[in-house]
């Protein structure tokens, strides 16, 4: 079975952003929500590099062990979702999510935020597929139309890969021969318990 | 009003999904339905939770269209940089409603930046110019087309009668299509001036020089893709990770499968930095030392390429004699990098070829902008490698189509394709455009003036872009033109994008007549404190019309129209229309256009450019071609960008990168690699061009013993006339119709009629049938005589930090070209006297952001990208900061030493850039001297991102051979705020 | 379907990432318009090139190098952003796994324990105790203990401090404990409603704090006579009622916890509702902690609280009913204070009965 999986190559990944105007174009995502961002260590500085982040889609979910209302599931591609019908908010995702992922639209009243909102790995959440109830609430459903998502498939150098969690493990090892260095996978040892298998 | 794409269910696929079962959290699996019905979701429950739910969905701006309706996919090309990545657009009802990777297109292979990546925006256009507006008594009104064609038209006329049409500045765009630029540049000449420049003067116009004294053509000799095969990268003064970021594909598959060493030699870490394996940080302007510095070991070791400069290079001998005057210890004195590290680039760069050199502004944007850049053009020749798959000077240049805009004539020293402003060249246009010489030389000048005079305007060098604010300006007496300059009609162009802002705001507040024609209003139009004459025109992006643009690498792509113009808005080639039949020269300048009603067709456009642009081979890139290319993308290699056998476009390179050749008939494949003698010119081998004479002091020019593949004359040769083809004995190839074609463009004279001249290019197909490059086969020139300096030499910037230099150092004397004075020599000596470099202890250098282009409105307006990058900033080095007081992210003003210059804005501390220098991005505008000025805009067209702009700080300093500004090294003070 | 799904992947892969350093030798990779043809046309040539064994060096597995990245690293990996959201520069908080353990496994614990074994001890007390009564009936003679505003006070911390405490061990036990027997759908309407109330209840729960803060602190100042009452077991263990002023100390400890544990409250709360304007995320980590550790306590003193002055003691009740209580319960639980209330006129305090038997 597909288990998707995203994988940056921080040896290729030089910051350009594209994943996340990609993410807003493909999903009209609003200003101010980020469902997925570049974080650049060592910046300025020899070792600088940069990742590109967003919902790592992990194996026993940590957003979803600690949902008050259990609004998530993953489905069969391995995929973390969660239905904003019953999301109330809270903001305990965010607590326990190692990667900064879920966001929330900032609400009238003080810190109070709306429902949360996530990268869903371009497919889309409990509606029917590619509708635009589907749509208005989780953005474009790649998936179900047999792409993968636009992020990686837009990514300048292709350092953002995304698919099944083998093939892009066996991708990303291969560069590394090929080159003879790489600096892992960003996330994969904290998302995955399976990781180490890859 | 825009709606998000459906995208009809493909059945195949997305039923897979439904019917899986999935995992809950709790790991039993349950099916997406027993989810919803466990949820309650499914039965239609929602209604009770949406009375209770106290938190909302934020909708999305649009949903989805009713699934089903058809999709159409067009191809149109980026907008922004110049790589020239394709653009896949999904459209229904007229809409565009989605964007896709472009997999197949062979020089983005699917992938964009940022920009490429949300361009879709760009036509959503929220905060565009919707409707034509005019400035009355301070206040933007709203008028029709009619009436502001009109207006404009009447104050054009006015100008013009009184002080003759060079009082008119014409400042067009590299964001134009080739047609369009080609159509302004005619304007201009139908207008009656040679003063319409573009944004190669301020980006690559040295680089054009620079080159195309050495070797030719002032282009890329290779290509982005063809990176992937080099065994050495040298960027130097070049953040491509930032300013080209689909190109750095290539560049780390080339570093990756090639174990490529990627040498940086940059002033500040950039991102490009990051993955170089060996960074270089080299004081701002002292890469002539550094370059020379690498060839003292070169030389000194014998590591050059002799054999190949024997045959193909003029003069290194004398080049050679002013390297040896940079001993490792004098170029660690001059640029601060350690000996040792320039000898092992030098060794790096000679001992795995082949070496590629890549090179950006931070090359070219200096007073020393030509020098540096022959400075590198010399070190590939001494390595060998131009014109050498995997070598080659890989110059990126800036906007999507600024190569072919600059091909085309945007430019104040010639008519399209380099053909310059001689007689020759006038009369050439004359007969491609089929009006007579002399209708062309009574434009020019003042109604009243002699034939001489008006000649003499016609040949002469307008004013270009960095210094039209002088010619607005200045005295009289120091502006060689009939008049001051009174009226300025911009297309595509910021008005923050030239130093000296406080200077061009005054400029632009002393103008009579400003018409600014752009998506979006620009610097120009909120900038100064104007309340009067000001015209909005509103354009369209280019998605919204039909034309190819010429990526860097001399590929010419066809855009499709993506939607119609949007709002009110109407393309270039319309507005350039309806301006010139109100000037009354529309019958004369489109005789061989067709228009349809008011919108000339850019196929027709690109059909008249096939048959005048001769001399760079924009002639067999016929429209038919060039959508073959665009719809059989897949056939292409995405290495050798050839067309696979077999394929409609089998044995084309991608895009027919210039030059291709002959007509379209002839089926020249175009020239990936410039100047390759290991291929037949007919497979796209060539060599250099013959360019400047036969010899020179009793030395040939010629190549010795170097020929293209296949060439019937084994050695070097001049570039072809018809005399040429008759002294060979090839004269009989021509048909008696390009025979008759020759006769009647030379007259009296037909053996001077060359491959340049030559309407039928019949000599050009018979140099080629004999496997010979019609412009020739000669030896590159190290030594370009005719150039200020004819061998590079260092010369210390205008606003030093090293006073200490500049006895010396010095910059050039002054100087009077393009019709007004250069004082840089007064200049400097007077910063020296003054000690501004104690008051200024930092050094302020400049480049580009990922996120945004070029001035910026357009990118400042998407949403998408405004949102990543919100605040103008400046990069301070650590140790600096600590000293003057400024954290990270607080504010600090920065002063200039011109004009009182001052700017506000969030410091960014950082180890990026080195002490004692500042690093500003060149992409904002919208406060001025910490005043916001979004109120100057009119209402719902400011963009959302507004900042100081670096060039409110920058100052004095031009090239002496193009006038290219000064934007690198400037000094200043920074002070918390 | 699944396997369908993949093979699409695996185009998509080849078509898309094209990540391969083989790029030249994979021209048969050439990318379709559309998946659909892709996966007829190319997937069969993808296997091969995604196949291909790695030769030359094995790299090490990717877990491994990550982890001893984080070796180097030390925990967090933070960065530089360009977005203002500067949280969005923590790339990968590990920490955020102990606050999930501690969410998952402790908190249900430590809530388990401290809740339901009040509520244990509560009921075994009453089976062991019984409602303690007023020995001697009732003085039919009233002694004003509350006026209205105190008791307004008091109510209105209360009022609110039970749907915050309903509302708020909703969201740490509803999940488990509600969410089968009412459906998601309900659970999330109840929920969303809990949310809206613990945010805005906040604040009349902490201006009642304050009120009761300064209305009863001078009377609240622990002295030796509360040494004396707890040696006594505050005659509700063993016989006898020990001296009391106007709070004894059973009573001071409630109120101290109330307003140091709604103190504490009150500031995690608000941390907790705005968000990041504070702290970090380590901090809103232990925020959390701290707030929900601290409400289950405090529940179950309030627990306590609640028992004692309803059912537990006859007569206690009034005292924020109406406000008045019966001068025989007052000489009983606070002589003292009917001492200074009445003054040296009054009666002196009987012996209790039962302590002098």
């Amino acid at each position: 079975m597909a288990r998707m999986k995203f994988l940056c190559d921080s040896e290729r990944c030089i910051e350009c952003n594209a994943c996340v105007t990609a993410c807003k174009n493909e999903h009209e995502v609003p200003w101010g929500i980020n469902r997925r961002r570049v974080v650049t260590i060592n910046d300025g500085t020899p070792g600088e590099r940069s990742i590109s982040m967003a919902c790592m889609h992990c194996t026993d979910a940590p957003c979803a062990a600690v949902c008050p209302v259990d609004c998530f599931y993953t489905t069969a591609d391995g995929v973390v979702l969660h239905s904003k019908d019953l999301c109330i908010g809270c903001g305990y995702c965010f607590y326990a999510c190692p990667f900064g992922a879920p966001q929330y639209p900032q609400l009238g009243n003080f810190g109070s935020r709306g429902k949360m909102d996530k990268c869903t790995f371009c497919s889309g959440g409990p509606e029917d597929d590619v509708t635009p109830a589907e749509y208005e609430k989780y953005g474009a459903n790649r998936l179900a139309e047999g792409k993968l998502p636009l992020c990686a498939e837009m990514c300048s150098t292709k350092a953002l890969l995304a698919g099944d969690g083998d093939i892009i493990a066996s991708i990303y090892k291969e560069r590394v021969v090929t080159r003879g260095y790489g600096t892992g996978a960003w996330g994969w040892s904290v998302a995955y318990k399976d990781a180490s298998a890859a | 009003m825009l709606i998000k794409r459906s995208a009809a269910p493909r059945p195949s696929a997305s039923r897979s999904r439904i019917a899986d079962a999935f995992a809950s959290v709790a790991g039993a699996p349950v099916d997406r339905r027993s989810f919803l019905r466990r949820s309650g979701l499914a039965a239609g429950g929602l209604a009770a939770v949406g009375t209770l739910s106290l938190t909302t969905v934020r909708k999305a701006e649009a949903g989805p269209t009713i699934p089903g309706v058809p999709t159409e996919i067009r191809k149109n090309v980026c907008t922004h940089c110049s790589v020239g990545c394709t653009v896949t657009a999904e459209v229904q009802n007229g809409v565009w409603t989605g964007q896709e990777p472009s997999f197949t297109s062979p020089i983005n292979i699917g992938t964009h930046c940022a920009k490429g990546a949300s361009v879709r925006e760009l036509v959503h256009g929220d905060r565009r110019l919707k409707y034509p507006m005019k400035l009355e008594g301070g206040e933007w009104k709203r008028i029709g087309w009619d009436q502001a064609i009109d207006e404009i038209g009447s104050k054009l006329t006015a100008i013009r009668d009184a002080s003759g049409p060079d009082s008119v500045f014409l400042l067009g765009s590299a964001k134009f299509t080739n047609e369009a630029a080609y159509l302004f540049r005619k304007f201009a000449a139908f207008w009656g001036t040679n003063t319409v420049d573009h944004q190669a003067r301020i980006c690559h116009s040295t680089t054009v020089a620079g080159v195309a004294n050495t070797w030719g053509y002032g282009a890329m000799t290779n290509s982005y893709n063809d990176i992937n095969n080099s065994k050495a990268i040298m960027i130097m003064g070049g953040n491509p990770a930032e300013a080209h970021p689909v190109s750095l594909q290539h560049v780390l598959r080339g570093k990756e499968v090639n174990r490529a060493q990627m040498i940086v030699v940059d002033p500040r870490f950039t991102r490009t930095a990051a993955h170089a394996t060996e960074y270089v940080r080299l004081r701002p302007g002292s890469d002539i030392p550094l370059i020379w510095g690498m060839l003292w070991h070169i030389f000194e070791n014998g590591w050059e390429d002799k054999e190949y400069i024997r045959q193909r290079v003029y003069g290194m001998d004398e080049i050679r004699k002013e390297v040896g005057k940079w001993a490792p210890a004098e170029v660690e004195r001059v640029t601060g990098v350690p000996g040792e590290q320039v000898r092992r680039i030098a060794e790096i760069m000679a001992k795995n070829k082949p070496s590629t050199l890549i090179w950006c502004m931070g090359i070219t944007q200096h007073t020393v902008g030509t020098a540096n850049v022959r400075a590198l053009s010399i070190l590939q020749l001494a390595l060998g490698n131009i014109g050498v798959a995997g070598g080659g000077a890989n110059i990126f240049r800036g906007h999507t189509n600024v190569q072919g805009a600059t091909d085309l004539g945007l430019d104040v020293t010639t008519l399209p394709a380099y053909y310059g402003l001689a007689e020759g060249a006038w009369k050439h246009f004359a007969r491609a455009w089929e009006v007579d010489y002399e209708y062309l030389l009574n434009r020019f000048g003042k109604a009243d003036m002699p034939r001489d005079a008006k000649k003499k305007l016609m040949e002469a060098k307008g004013i270009p872009t960095t210094r039209w604010f002088d010619g607005v300006l200045n005295e009289a007496k120091d502006v060689d033109q009939p008049d001051l300059i009174r009226g300025m009609v911009v297309f595509g162009h910021g008005g923050n994008t030239v130093t000296r802002m406080p200077e061009v705001k005054t400029g632009i507040e002393k103008l009579e007549l400003l018409v600014v024609a752009d998506p979006h209003p620009t610097t120009f139009a909120a900038l100064s404190d104007r309340r009067d004459g000001t015209y909005l025109l509103p354009i369209c992006t280019n998605f919204e019309t039909a034309g190819s643009r010429t990526a860097s690498n001399r590929s010419l792509q066809w855009g499709e129209q993506v939607v119609k113009p949007i709002f009110e808005s109407k393309d270039d080639y319309e507005v350039l229309y309806l301006l010139s039949r109100r000037l009354g020269f529309a019958d004369q300048m489109f005789k061989n256009i067709k228009v349809d009603g008011v919108h000339p067709e850019p196929e027709d456009i690109l059909r008249e450019i096939n048959r005048s642009c001769w001399s760079i081979g924009y002639t067999g890139q016929s429209p038919e071609r060039l959508k073959l290319h665009m719809k059989h993308q897949a056939d292409f290699d995405k290495i050798t960008l050839l067309g696979r056998e077999g394929s409609p476009v089998a044995g084309d390179y991608y895009g027919l990168p210039w030059p291709c050749w002959g007509t379209p008939e002839l089926k020249h494949p175009g020239t990936h690699v410039l100047y390759d003698t290991s291929k037949h010119v007919m497979k796209g081998g060539g060599a250099f061009r013959a360019r400047f004479g036969v010899e020179r002091n009793g030395e040939s020019l010629l190549a010795d013993g170097s020929y293209s593949a296949g060439s019937e004359i084994e050695d070097g040769y001049p570039e072809f006339t018809y005399g040429m083809l008759k002294k060979l004995g090839w004269d009989s190839d021509l048909t008696a119709e390009e025979l008759a074609v020759i006769q009647r463009v030379g007259g009296a004279s037909p053996d001077g009629v060359s491959w340049t001249t030559d309407l039928s290019g019949g000599i050009q197909r018979v140099a080629l049938l004999h496997g010979c490059s019609p412009m020739g086969n000669a030896k590159a020139r190290a030594v370009a005589w005719n150039l200020p300096d004819p061998i590079p030499v260092h010369r210390e910037p205008i606003y030093t930090s090293r006073p200490d230099l500049v006895a010396q150092y010095p910059t050039r004397d002054d100087s009077r070209d393009f019709r007004v004075l250069n004082i840089g020599r007064t200049v400097q000596t007077k910063a020296v006297e003054q000690k501004l470099a104690d008051k200024f202890p930092i050094l302020l250098t400049s480049g580009r952001l990922v996120e945004y282009e070029g001035g910026g409105e357009e990118t400042r307006s998407n949403k998408w990208l405004a949102e990543l990058q919100q605040d103008m900033f400046v990069e301070v080095n650590v140790d600096d900061a600590r000293r003057l007081g400024v954290r990270d992210g607080g504010m600090v003003w920065v002063y200039g030493p011109e004009n009182g210059a001052k700017a506000r804005m969030k410091a960014l501390v950082t180890a990026r850039v080195g002490k004692g220098v500042a690093f500003m991005p060149f992409h904002f505008a919208g406060f001025w001297q910490g005043a916001d000025q979004r109120g100057n805009y009119p209402k719902g067209t400011d963009p959302i991102v507004l900042g100081e702009s670096v060039n409110t700080l920058t100052t004095y300093g031009y090239d002496p051979a193009t006038f290219m500004q000064e934007t690198k090294v400037t000094l200043c003070r920074i002070e918390a705020a | 379907m699944i396997t369908k799904l993949t093979r699409l992947t695996v185009t998509r892969l080849a078509a898309g990432l094209l990540a391969l350093p083989l790029l030249a030798s994979a021209p048969a990779l050439a990318q379709t318009g559309t998946a659909a043809t892709a996966a007829a046309a190319a997937a069969p040539s993808a296997a091969p090139v995604l196949g291909q064994t790695p030769t030359g060096q094995q790299p090490q597995s990717i877990s491994e190098q990550e982890v001893q990245l984080f070796q180097q690293l030390k925990g967090d990996v933070a960065g530089r952003v360009s977005i203002p959201d500067k949280k969005a520069a923590l790339l990968i908080q590990p920490e955020g796994k102990a606050w999930r353990d501690f969410r998952r496994e402790d908190m249900p614990v430590i809530g388990g324990v401290i809740i339901l074994g009040m509520l244990v001890v509560l009921m075994g007390f009453f089976a062991i105790r019984g409602r303690i009564r007023m020995e001697q009936g009732q003085a039919g003679e009233t002694i004003s203990r509350f006026n209205g505003f105190e008791r307004f006070a008091h109510w209105l911390s209360a009022s609110c401090f039970i749907i915050l405490g309903l509302s708020g061990l909703n969201i740490a036990f509803g999940r488990t404990l509600l969410l089968p027997l009412v459906g998601p759908e309900t659970f999330t309407a109840l929920s969303a409603a809990g949310k809206f109330a613990h945010n805005y209840l906040s604040f009349p729960f902490t201006l009642g704090v304050i009120l009761m803060f300064v209305l009863w602190v001078k009377d609240n100042i622990p002295d030796r006579g509360d040494i004396d009452w707890l040696k006594q077991g505050g005659g509700l263990v063993g016989k006898g009622h020990p001296h009391a002023h106007r709070f004894n100390a059973g009573q001071k400890g409630i109120f101290w916890s109330v307003v140091l544990g709604g103190a504490l409250l009150s500031v995690t709360g608000y941390t907790l509702m705005f968000p990041f304007w504070f702290t970090g995320m380590d901090g809103m980590h232990l925020v959390q902690i701290v707030h929900a550790v601290v409400a289950v306590g405090l529940i179950a003193i309030v627990l306590a609280h609640i028992y004692i002055g309803s059912v537990g003691m006859e007569g206690a009740f009034a005292a924020m009913g109406s406000g008045e209580v019966d001068l025989n319960w007052a000489r009983a639980h606070h002589d003292l204070w009917v001492q200074d209330m009445l003054g040296p006129r009054n009666d002196p305090p009987k012996p209790h009965p039962v302590a002098a038997e």
